[in-house]
């Protein structure tokens, strides 16, 4: 597409990125499609388990409460502590 | 966990029996706890066995070797000179060294991880590692390559050296696949389904089906009448006799015998796709050295007095006579000389081997010993000069009598050798290349040989994987088969009935396709209980496309049969070198296209009986699957005689021998000299010799699935057989394995309550494929028009025909811009430092650059981050659908041997389809209607009982389709949702003294119901009651997955084209649908001028453009700028014509009305002596362009304007 050929011409336009916001790494658990064993890869890491080699990696389903029903959060805090859970 | 008491652990399973009709218990213990060590559902994998029995033949075949290493032996020896002679030999030895090589070895291991995967605990690699990361699951083809050194002075050394040939695709849960007689239970814990029956190829994560093809039968001759044969050449006849012979390997070579007007006999075979005609007197001479005598007397047979006969034959050996070639040797060095360039024979050779290499490698090549062959060519010319003498009929090869299958496994070996014999022919040339050059070392140094073949490609996996991926079938000899292309398919999991067919399909071929006669598509008698009379698609593919019977059985198998000529000589059958044989009285016996005798017909028939006797009751000699096909002697009718087949890929299919009352098997050839029947009522002594397993053997699995489906018009059940492959059902029961690029699953599958008994025996429960619907047939309210169908919404809202579409979005950084092609990526997922804590695609990803799971997401919205390492910044991968879709799986694909980092995702994004209106829904008969209204619970209709349809469906819908069983359903469904049973629908159990409606009215009467299934019902919207009783009932209904999402196509403004400024096409670009040439007749024929002006032009390419008054132009409009009034149009043609002013306002000369000062610009007109008049006017803008294009061209457009 476009963006290839004024790859050059827009880098001296560009001013850095910030840098004043340095973070860690940030790694984050796989689920292994074999073993089912939990791995932490971090960017750029090998994808393979590190139980058992193996070469498919899930992404966990997300722990995050989706941000629109943020005002709901008591409310399920509230369920998930009150809740019989046989 | 607390260890709790299961009630439906296996080992109850005998006290605890299952009770319900719907063996719910049962199911809920098989699906709880999987067989441990047999497969789920044995009747499926019966069903697809013939794909890997044939694909296991390539490597293990019974007792002897696999197909691969026949092949390979069958490639034989390939041989090089250096063409240097020995000093001491001087001229005589003139050849030089030699190397002689061949492939001595071949061998196939199981998919593994590489070797350089060091980390692997687990060292198999099973199909759905293939099936998720989008590779191939394929092995490792090694073959042992041998070779000779041979000096001139006759010293010869011998090398081997093991040469990987790539990795090849293998079929899964074949003997070289990991999952090989895995039971349900480890299926499952290997990530399969449990009634996974393989029989596929997995090729870049898609499953390849090598589809079964039709092919003429092997080893029995043809007689053929085809006009277009006359067209061969001066003094062709329309005869002729074919027959295909295969060679051990199953490699094919047709060989066609041509009857010539002119009493000769020619003998047809293609080398390499090029065709040779050689007379047929020179290859029976060359392969027995046969003297006139045995010919005349071999195709006379005793029938002297047959005029017709002696003539042709006297003028065929007469014939023989001006090729001077006397002896056996004479010809066969006449052959060699001829073909010495096109077989690429060692060059030591003499004529004489060369011909012999030729008679072995394309003559009859089923028969090794050329006796043999002289015997069949005999037949074969007998044969052929009957048919032209009329005492017997040209054999039709459109009759299945005629056909066999090409099985996946052998046409796949095919392939492999031809690869073989292709990289053993590259290195030839490699030699003689090098030779050439002057670059070859000595031929007797090892390395030489070994650095040739390194030299050479070898990766014959890439090849097959390229067949299995696109079909096309790339080869230097044809394969003796009629088409290059499709060959494979996808085994799209649409849904089970789907899948299942695929694998059950056989194609006539692509040739017959463009045949503009229908002949090839008949449904003909012969294919009763072979071929599926119902399960064909209607359209293009109608009749070529068909579907193997449910029983019906494939021969893979060789069998041993090498006692039956013995036991035939036994039991009364002349030997074939008596000399009494006399063609008159007596018949030809053959076995595999082999002449093992004579017998009188009445003689032939014993046997035939005696065999059929023998097989049935289980002799070891006279195995269950040979075909005993006896042909009576009768006027002008097939050539008569005793056909046994034993060979492989023939259709067989399992009956009842009434003779003994056992078991028999039939094949298609025998099949028609056979009298079955169907019912016990129907056998007529003496007459009849075989019985029916049941009625409905004939029909394939799908057709079996129609409920009554006696009771139905038959187009209908054919509409039923495509309907139920393309409704949402269940795809698979492994869903999170899955990554097909698209998938449609039915939430809310049941079990219907109407099935026939082969529902439970295939295991369709598993797979559920629609829901159980209370359906009234009643006009209400006029929603239920032409074939529109009410949904109660309540019914909808409990969740009747909720679906969801499952879509892949495969997303590669090495495809994207920015990646580097060779080195290290330079593209990495994740989040850069230019993305701020609040940047609106956190919402959607993660800091690892990908989807949050369970995301909601828009079209636009990002799936995906990655970082370009050469500018810093962070891109987005977007979702493209119009549709809502949540994210359902990532999965992180890593390389084969694991040592890369992620560039490959696999987004799998579910679009939650709950029906709307224009849905399209069938029941089991073909009855398909669109969903038109989602009627409000309270305006529905309701019996006495209370109870509201699900679904109304007009009763305009049965008198013209007479889906008699859909009503028979109906009853079924109701009587069996009241008494809590299901019921069985199999077709032809109920008969006109039995009739279903007696049988479900007395379950419906004693459930307190009327007996004839109709019922008082209420309006819902008046709470009065009907004039008429309505027929109320429970249907199965599928809901197909042809939805409006997919399909509606509407636009006011849009894109349009920048060329002709019209709105686009096509419904992806939002665009328009065409307002064709028929559309603007109609639309004038009804004088709707408004209308018209509306769609062709307003809603159009609408423009206005200035037009000159006086002379019509569109184009010639001219600015100029006018004091006090800015600028002003003028005529620029018109306007030329006056007088004109050079800058310094003095007139222009005009010499031949052009200018002749050359400085033309600044040219300017008075304002006063103005000629054009210019207007504006709308015209379209396609118009305009085309003004322009024709000014382009000289061509003066003028418009009058009034």
């Amino acid at each position: 597409m476009s963006q290839q050929p004024n790859r050059y011409t827009q880098e001296n336009r560009n001013e850095m990125p910030p840098r004043d916001i340095p973070k860690p790494p940030e790694s984050i658990e796989y689920i292994c499609g074999d073993c089912g064993a939990k791995t932490a890869m971090k960017n750029g890491e090998l994808i393979r388990c590190r139980e058992c080699g193996h070469r498919v990696m899930y992404k966990p389903r997300t722990t995050r409460i989706v941000s629109t029903e943020a005002h709901l959060i008591p409310v399920l805090k509230y369920f998930a502590l009150n809740s019989y859970i046989p | 966990m607390v260890a709790s008491f299961d009630p439906l652990s296996p080992s109850l399973a005998s006290s605890s029996s299952d009770q319900t009709t719907f063996k719910t218990l049962t199911r809920e213990r098989q699906f709880r706890h999987p067989p441990t060590s047999v497969s789920d559902v044995p009747a499926l994998d019966e069903l697809v066995a013939p794909h890997i029995e044939s694909f296991n033949a390539l490597i293990e075949d019974g007792d002897s070797k696999g197909l691969l290493q026949l092949g390979v032996e069958d490639i034989g020896e390939k041989v090089v000179f250096d063409g240097k002679p020995y000093q001491g030999q001087g001229e005589q030895g003139g050849w030089g060294t030699k190397i002689s090589y061949r492939i001595d070895r071949v061998a196939l291991s199981k998919p593994l991880v590489p070797e350089k995967d060091k980390l692997a605990i687990e060292r198999r690699i099973f199909p759905t590692e293939a099936r998720e990361r989008l590779t191939t699951y394929r092995s490792r083809l090694t073959v042992n390559i041998r070779w000779t050194v041979t000096g001139p002075d006759g010293v010869s050394r011998e090398h081997e050296e093991i040469k990987e040939c790539g990795l090849l695709p293998v079929m899964v849960r074949s003997i070289r696949c990991n999952l090989q007689n895995l039971s349900a239970q480890e299926l499952i814990t290997h990530g399969e389904e449990s009634t996974s029956f393989g029989g596929y190829f997995i090729v870049n994560g898609n499953e390849k089906i090598i589809r079964y093809l039709i092919l003429p039968r092997r080893h029995h001759p043809l007689n053929l009448y085809r006009p277009s044969f006359a067209k061969r050449g001066v003094s062709y006849t329309p005869y002729g006799c074919q027959i295909r012979c295969v060679r051990p390997d199953q490699s094919a070579c047709t060989n066609t015998i041509h009857y010539l007007s002119n009493g000769g006999a020619t003998l047809r075979f293609a080398w390499r796709k090029v065709e040779y005609m050689i007379p047929l007197m020179l290859i029976l001479k060359a392969l027995v050295n046969a003297s006139d005598k045995e010919i005349f007397e071999g195709l006379i047979q005793g029938e002297y007095d047959n005029t017709f006969l002696t003539d042709r034959v006297e003028l065929l050996l007469r014939g023989q006579k001006t090729w001077g070639l006397q002896t056996g040797e004479q010809c066969l060095d006449y052959l060699g000389d001829k073909f010495r360039v096109v077989l690429n024979c060692p060059d030591d050779w003499n004529n004489i081997q060369v011909g012999s290499f030729l008679l072995s490698k394309v003559v009859l090549v089923h028969l090794p010993n050329p006796r043999d062959k002289f015997r069949m060519l005999i037949f074969m010319l007998r044969k052929l000069y009957s048919l032209v003498s009329g005492a017997s009929c040209a054999d039709n090869p459109d009759s299945p009598q005629h056909h066999e299958v090409l099985l996946p496994g052998f046409l796949y070996g095919m392939i492999v050798k031809e690869r073989f014999d292709d990289c053993l022919n590259a290195v030839k040339a490699q030699i003689l290349l090098d030779i050439r050059q002057g670059k070859a070392r000595s031929f007797s140094d090892p390395k030489y040989f070994t650095s040739v073949l390194a030299k050479t490609n070898w990766d014959i996996g890439a090849k097959l994987s390229y067949f299995l991926a696109t079909g096309n079938l790339v080869s230097p000899t044809g394969l003796d088969l009629q088409q290059t292309s499709g060959y494979t398919i996808v085994a799209e999991k649409l849904n089970f009935y789907r899948y299942l067919s695929h694998f059950r399909c056989i194609h006539r071929g692509a040739f017959f396709a463009e045949l503009k006669t229908t002949d090839v598509r008949k449904l003909r008698p012969e294919s009763w209980g072979f071929l599926c009379p119902v399960h064909t698609p209607d359209g293009s593919p109608c009749g070529l496309l068909n579907h193997l019977s449910h029983t019906c059985k494939l021969v893979v198998s060789q069998m041993d049969t090498s006692h039956i000529p013995t036991l035939l000589s036994a039991h009364g059958m002349t030997q074939i070198f008596a000399s009494s044989i006399d063609g008159r009285r007596m018949v030809c016996i053959q076995l595999d296209g082999r002449v093992i005798g004579y017998a009188s017909p009445q003689k032939s028939k014993q046997l035939a009986n005696l065999l059929r006797k023998l097989k049935t009751e289980g002799n070891a000699k006279v195995p269950l699957d040979v075909e005993i096909g006896y042909v009576p002697v009768t006027k002008g009718g097939q050539y008569p005689g005793l056909y046994l087949f034993s060979s492989r890929s023939r259709m067989m299919r399992p009956v009842t021998y009434l003779e003994n009352g056992k078991l028999d098997h039939l094949g298609t050839f025998e099949q028609v000299y056979m009298d079955v029947a169907i019912t016990k009522q129907e056998i007529e002594k003496g007459v009849t010799t075989h019985l029916e397993l049941d009625p409905t053997s004939m029909l394939s699995v799908i057709a079996n699935l129609t409920p009554f489906s006696d009771f139905n018009q038959s187009p209908r059940n054919m509409y039923q057989c495509q309907m139920g492959k393309q409704s949402m059902g269940t795809p698979s029961t492994a869903m999170n394995k899955r990554t097909d690029n698209k998938m449609y699953r039915l939430q809310s599958g049941q079990t219907p309550v109407v099935r026939p008994a082969l529902h439970n025996k295939y295991g369709f429960d598993n797979f559920p494929n629609g829901m159980n619907a209370i359906v009234a047939v009643i006009s209400y309210t006029g929603y239920d028009m032409e074939d529109a169908m009410i949904l109660n919404k309540s019914a909808h809202e409990r969740g009747f025909g909720y679906g969801t579409v499952y879509k892949a979005d495969i997303f590669d950084l090495k495809d994207s811009i920015g990646s580097s092609r060779s080195a290290k990526p330079t593209l990495h997922f994740g989040l850069g430092r230019d993305i701020k804590e609040d940047h609106t695609s956190l919402e959607f990803i993660s800091r690892d650059g990908l989807p949050r799971i369970g995301t909601r997401v828009k079209s636009g919205d990002p799936l995906a981050a990655y970082i370009d390492d050469t500018t810093g910044k962070t891109k987005f991968h977007k979702y493209k659908g119009d549709e809502t879709a949540f994210v359902d799986e990532v999965r992180l694909l890593g390389s084969d041997s694991g040592d890369s980092e992620l560039q490959k995702i696999h987004i799998k994004l579910r679009i939650p389809r709950s029906p709307v209106i224009g849905d399209k829904f069938s029941s089991r008969h073909g009855q398909k209607g669109v969903c038109s209204q989602k009627f409000p619970a309270i305006d529905m209709p309701f019996s006495e009982s209370g109870m509201q349809p699900d679904v109304i469906i007009n009763p305009h819908a049965f008198p013209s389709r007479m889906t008699i069983g859909m009503f028979v359903e109906s009853l079924a469904g109701k009587a069996g949702a009241l008494h809590g049973i299901c019921q069985d629908a199999t077709p032809f159990k109920f008969s006109d003294a039995d009739r279903p409606v007696d049988y479900f009215g007395e379950q419906l009467r004693a459930a307190g119901y009327n007996y004839y299934g109709n019922e008082p019902m209420y309006s819902g919207i008046t709470g009065e009651e009907f004039h008429a009783d309505i027929y109320l009932g429970l249907v199965y209904y599928q809901r197909l997955r042809h939805m409006v999402n997919d399909k509606f196509q509407v636009r006011t403004t849009g894109p349009v084209d920048p060329l002709t400024r019209q709105p686009v096409k096509g419904r992806k670009r939002a665009g328009g649908i065409r307002f064709g040439e028929m559309e603007r007749d109609a639309l004038i024929a009804h004088g709707t001028s408004f209308l018209l002006q509306d769609r062709l032009m307003n809603c159009s390419d609408y423009s206005t453009a200035w037009i000159c008054r006086s002379c019509g132009s569109l184009t010639s409009l001219g600015f100029e700028q006018v004091s006090g009034e800015g600028m002003k149009e003028y005529c620029r043609i018109c306007d030329s014509h006056v007088d004109q002013y050079d800058k310094d306002d003095k007139p222009l000369k005009i010499e031949n009305g052009e200018i002749t000062q050359e400085n033309k610009i600044g040219v300017r007109i008075k304002d006063s002596i103005r000629k054009g008049k210019m207007d504006v006017v709308a015209v379209p803008y396609v118009f305009r362009y085309l003004c322009a294009e024709m000014a382009c061209m000289g061509i003066r457009l003028n418009v009058t304007v009034t």
